[in-house]
């Protein structure tokens, strides 16, 4: 699940000046090469085969139906930040870089051939592909790249106000200078600070490459909104350079979208359906139903519950994502007692048995915590967390010496996210554990929105259940953006957690400036170690997102971020 | 009658204005700021104020309702939050699946609740009254999504015979003119899509059906019963008059009149019942608008829409009585 969170990258931005406020050193550019980390410096076109779906020739033909769980928003992948509505844009438009299909963590080149940073880690050079094609048949080039990036940059307020611009927000608006295209077939693109994320973010599909005439035709940059038809449905709309081209978006029925006889990578294999039907089912139940009598194809998502009866399905098949994007915690705050001490809150984390409640409140989708991040993270590493020991956690209560050990402890009603499918029996669970050792919780719960997260947000909790849900499965878009990154004015820890710790902080703040690969992992395990030793939150585990497909539905590659390509599937039937 | 209609629809304004209080006040009486919630978590307050500012919730509260019902007087019901197009229009082509999705439901209902409930009077106390009676119980007491999945698990997931949800297969291309598939269909020359269209509508109907056809088999029972046991229609008996002719003239023309106001207060329902059943069976009409709207948090939509719902029972309900007139000539309405 894509998105979430307007704000998220407030949190980035402010690491970012607060990177570059301070007396900061100027970070040494690496003596060997200022080659960037992920970055095979290749030209070789992305390769799609294939990991999942059992092999065979694949056949050319036929229609893939996909339910989604809600109709798409618009039709513009810069203005959308949803998931279903970005599902079916990344079939069509494409990105300058993308990730491995099947990795969250992989950055290979899609519209760019190659990438480099400059040693101060400001500007970023792409070398755009060529003798690639836009679908209204106009040539992808440095100039046409630009005009996204100046659209981005010049967003019109409206859009800002309406609130279609979460990605364009935090990715360009509080981090791109400016763009340059010094020739045709380079963009350079400069930074206001470092972002060693930056070319993970340029995997988002929110930075498609759209075709310039079409955005012009479509009026997509109108400042009344209602004046726009690349956003609305066109024509024209969703011009790219991708295996499957936009046809029509009757909203609330479907999209549909079909195969572009002349897609660029072909060499790769596929495109090989003639035509994708996106069909919106609200009903969790209803898509199974779908599924099942052949009605669709594919599902986008399916519920957790329902993962037993496909695999009973000899009809159906059940797809595995692998990993997740997002992590739920037992959150504490340190401005109140007795979370001030270092003691209790590992003491929290001993008491918690944190297997238990994956296993009875996850639905067989989820995954034990290993860090603050899910694993399958660019950059996340695998920390020793506390097993589950009452007689360790009460040790470290007597050693505290602390002796008042009742709190509140909170959870929210009215809601389940992919992080926390039952905040009750999981709070239950908590509750009955933190008892054992000789916590004193005092139960409280208030309404998910906007009480709880308003409370929680301000830091009025001094225990509680949270979690987030990326926006991507970058290791800053979990410890900086959600968690601990500084923000504030002066730049400090925000009030959610209260968790103030400048070496753990600059070790994030290094990361993001490091040009180099080496730089970026010892940043990022540093700041990982040090929050290990500082147990601010007890992370508890994340839910992957299940998928089912009928048993002829093959090649495609399942992915954490539900970044699936569809050039690579095909219909066996 | 002329003079009837004007005061009936005199008689609707003060119900629109207090109709439009209520909402006004609901979206202002929900915990929290609709403006936080459309934004989330995160957001600054930079956002959320311009946020406000375009939901026009910056204003004094007087002046926020004086301007909505500006709006609405303009003809302006506002535009969604989601893609800022005119909620009006968005209604218009939903409205032909939702029409589509009703009427067959009130053909269902009306076509198999008539004759049951006519069928039940003649064998009144029997066992297949008692069946009878027994059917449309359950047809009021399940819940319309429980029925429709189980519908949908029957008959498309177990047996295969008929979709499971949609309006249309998907795989057909249906080239949208009308928003009614089944002239769609036929404006294509396509017969077999309009066939399957016909199957498309099979478990919806049954489904959305349910509650009124069990309300219609009752009323009917119990209105023939009623009429069956005065006087006229033993005179009628006594004059010799065929059964026939006692059933159709003395008996149905006199049992209808309840019939027809409870028909008449059931279409205006079925938008209730619209909203769970076009959710479950993928049906792109209004109902499914109401519920993408509410998990959007597009307040304004939500407000609307109800407003434009209480329209249409309003006027369904008039058209109704004014149909009084016709089956009933002892009503004049002066």
């Amino acid at each position: 699940m894509v998105r979430t969170r307007i704000g998220a990258l407030v949190a980035a931005a402010a690491i970012l000046v607060a990177a570059c406020g301070g007396a900061a050193s100027p970070t040494p550019a690496p003596a060997t090469s200022a080659a960037p980390s992920t970055a095979p410096t290749t030209s070789a076109a992305p390769s799609t085969a294939p990991t999942t779906s059992a092999a065979g020739t694949p056949k050319a033909g036929g229609t893939l139906v996909v339910a989604t769980p809600g109709d798409i928003n618009r039709t513009d992948p810069a203005l959308v930040d949803d998931a279903t509505s970005t599902y079916v844009a990344q079939q069509v438009e494409e990105t300058l870089l993308t990730l491995k299909p099947g990795t969250g963590d992989v950055v290979i080149p899609e519209l760019a051939t190659e990438w480099s940073v400059s040693p101060d880690g400001l500007n970023y050079t792409f070398k755009i592909r060529q003798g690639v094609k836009f679908h209204d048949g106009t040539d992808l080039n440095a100039a046409a790249v630009k005009v996204n990036f100046d659209r981005w940059i010049k967003i019109p307020k409206a859009y800002v106000d309406l609130g279609y611009t979460y990605y364009i927000d935090f990715v360009i608006t509080a981090q791109v200078q400016g763009v340059t295209a010094p020739d045709a077939s380079t963009v350079v693109v400069t930074l206001k600070a470092p972002n060693s994320s930056f070319p993970v973010q340029m995997t988002l599909t929110p930075f498609a490459i759209s075709s310039p005439k079409a955005l012009t035709d479509g009026n997509a940059s109108a400042p009344d909104f209602k004046d726009n038809k690349y956003a609305t449905g066109g024509p024209p709309a969703m011009v790219g350079t991708g295996p499957f081209m936009f046809k029509e978006w009757v909203p609330g029925d479907h999209v549909t979208l079909v195969k572009n006889p002349s897609y660029w990578n072909a060499a790769a294999g596929g495109p090989y359906l003639d035509q994708i039907t996106f069909k919106p089912i609200a009903d969790a139940t209803a898509t199974l139903n779908a599924l099942q009598s052949g009605g669709v194809d594919l599902a986008q998502t399916i519920s957790p519950v329902d993962v037993a009866t496909v695999q009973g399905d000899s009809k159906l098949a059940s797809i595995d994502r692998g990993s997740a994007c997002n992590l739920g915690v037992l959150g504490m705050n340190q401005t109140h007692k007795p979370f001030d001490n270092l003691k209790i809150r590992q003491a929290m984390a001993y008491a918690v048995n944190r297997k238990a409640i994956i296993d009875a409140f996850f639905g067989g989708a989820g995954i034990l915590a290993s860090s603050w991040a899910p694993p399958g993270t660019l950059f996340v590493k695998e920390l020793a967390l506390p097993e589950y020991n009452p007689d360790k956690a009460k040790q470290l209560i007597a050693d505290s010496g602390v002796t008042d050990l009742s709190f509140d402890f909170w959870y929210p009603s009215n809601v389940s996210r992919p992080y926390m499918p039952d905040p009750k029996g999981e709070f239950e669970a908590v509750l009955r554990d933190l008892e054992a050792v000789g916590f004193k919780p005092n139960p409280k719960n208030a309404p998910w929105s906007p009480d709880y997260l308003a409370a929680e947000e301000s830091g009025k909790y001094p225990a509680w259940l949270i979690g987030w849900n990326c926006d991507y499965l970058g290791i800053d878009n979990f410890l900086s953006t959600a968690f601990f990154g500084y923000r504030g004015d002066p730049y400090g820890p925000g009030p959610e957690f209260a968790y103030k710790n400048d070496a753990m902080n600059q070790a994030m703040v290094d990361a993001l400036k490091a040009t180099d690969e080496a730089g970026q992992k010892a940043g990022w395990a540093k700041a990982q170690d040090l929050i290990l030793a500082d147990m601010p939150t007890v992370p508890i585990g994340s839910s992957k997102t299940p998928a089912a497909a009928a048993a002829y539905v093959k090649g495609l590659v399942p992915s954490p971020t539900l970044l699936e390509f569809f050039q690579s599937v095909w219909l066996d039937k | 009658m002329g003079k009837y209609i004007v005061r009936r629809l005199l008689g609707a304004i003060p119900v629109l204005i207090g109709l439009s209080i209520i909402l006004f006040a609901f979206v202002h009486l929900l915990p929290g700021d609709p403006a936080t919630a459309i934004l989330g978590q995160h957001a600054t307050p930079e956002r959320v104020a311009a946020m406000r500012a375009y939901l026009g919730l910056d204003l004094p509260l007087w002046q926020q309702y004086l301007g909505y019902v500006g709006g609405l007087l303009r003809g302006d019901f506002g535009s969604s939050v989601i893609n800022n197009q005119p909620l009006l229009r968005e209604l218009l082509t939903r409205f032909p699946a939702t029409l589509e999705l009703t009427v067959a439901a009130m053909i269902y209902a009306v076509g198999v609740g008539i004759p049951l409930g006519r069928f039940a009077s003649r064998h009144a106390q029997g066992w297949s009254d008692g069946a009878v009676t027994v059917v449309s119980l359950l047809g009021i007491s399940i819940p319309v999504f429980v029925l429709g999945l189980t519908l949908q698990y029957i008959f498309a997931v177990e047996l295969g015979v008929l979709p499971a949800g949609g309006r249309i297969d998907p795989r057909a291309n249906l080239h949208i003119q009308s928003n009614f598939v089944l002239i769609d269909s036929l404006l294509m020359g396509r017969p077999d899509l309009f066939i399957d269209g016909i199957r498309h509508l099979i478990l919806p109907a049954i489904a959305l059906g349910s509650i009124p056809l069990a309300i219609i088999t009752r009323i009917t029972r119990a209105s023939v019963l009623d009429v069956s046991n005065e006087d006229h229609v033993r005179t009628a008996r006594a004059k010799g008059l065929k059964e026939k002719r006692v059933n159709s003239r003395h008996i149905m023309r006199n049992a209808w009149l309840p019939v027809v106001t409870v028909i008449g207060i059931q279409v205006g329902g079925l938008l209730g019942g619209a909203v769970i059943t076009e959710t479950v069976f993928a049906w792109n009409g209004v109902g499914r608008f109401v519920v993408e709207a509410i998990n959007n948090r597009d307040y304004l939509v939500v407000q609307n829409t109800i407003l434009i719902f209480a329209l249409v029972f309003l006027a369904v309900n008039l058209i109704v009585d004014i149909l009084y007139a016709f089956i009933n000539p002892r009503i004049r309405y002066a």
